[in-house]
């Protein structure tokens, strides 16, 4: 079970809360091919689940919740880590973190069409 | 005639969601996002961090030739930060 929360400050700034976009269709798409990719790779997986969170997130709730079940552990705990970092570099899903004043749209470092270089 | 939708940070460059744009039918994906600026100048700074996603699938700004059917999305994709 991998469950993403969110923290309450980036660089000493403090978090509001989380506002979460998607490009829904596609979204859907790219995590059910995460999925066959999971079932491919890893066939006793019994049971995935993957739900992502839309709209504001406030601090400390979760954003995100991926599980899986298989009959023995090292199976699930694999996948479970392929899809985290598979659906961050592939799904198309944007993350603004809210602070006091101002506001930030996230990159994730998986990204590779993100300006890395900052 | 294509679908172009906006997201994150372009959208709020482009000040919209999503419209309607004529475009050729066979186009770079390069020339396909010139055309977008032409329309929206203020996407320009964000042409190095962004890929499109043409009927869902991603494609790099460049050389590639896309052929377009007419009513096809094509998505703007700034860099994602999902989970």
């Amino acid at each position: 079970l991998c469950l993403g929360t969110t923290r309450n400050n980036f660089e000493g700034k403090k978090v509001i809360h989380l506002e979460y976009e998607a490009y829904t269709s596609m979204a859907e798409a790219e995590i059910k091919k995460i999925c066959r990719d999971v079932r491919q790779k890893w066939p006793s997986v019994k049971h995935i689940a993957v739900h992502h969170r839309l709209g504001v997130v406030p601090i400390t709730e979760a954003s995100v919740i991926i599980a899986v079940s298989s009959p023995h552990r090292a199976e699930s705990l694999e996948a479970v880590m392929y899809c985290i970092n598979t659906l961050k570099a592939s799904v198309p899903i944007w993350k603004k973190e809210i602070y006091e004043d101002e506001y930030s749209w996230k990159e994730n470092k998986e990204c590779f069409w993100a300006n890395s270089e900052k | 005639q294509v679908s172009v939708l906006y997201f994150a940070r372009s959208a709020e460059l482009a000040g919209l969601r999503s419209e309607t744009l004529s475009v050729p039918r066979q186009i770079t994906s390069l020339q396909l996002w010139e055309e977008i600026v032409k329309v929206h100048p203020r996407l320009a700074v964000i042409r190095d961090q962004v890929v499109f996603a043409v009927q869902q699938e991603y494609v790099l700004l460049g050389d590639q030739l896309l052929v377009l059917q007419p009513g096809d999305e094509v998505a703007i994709i700034p860099p994602i930060s999902g989970g």
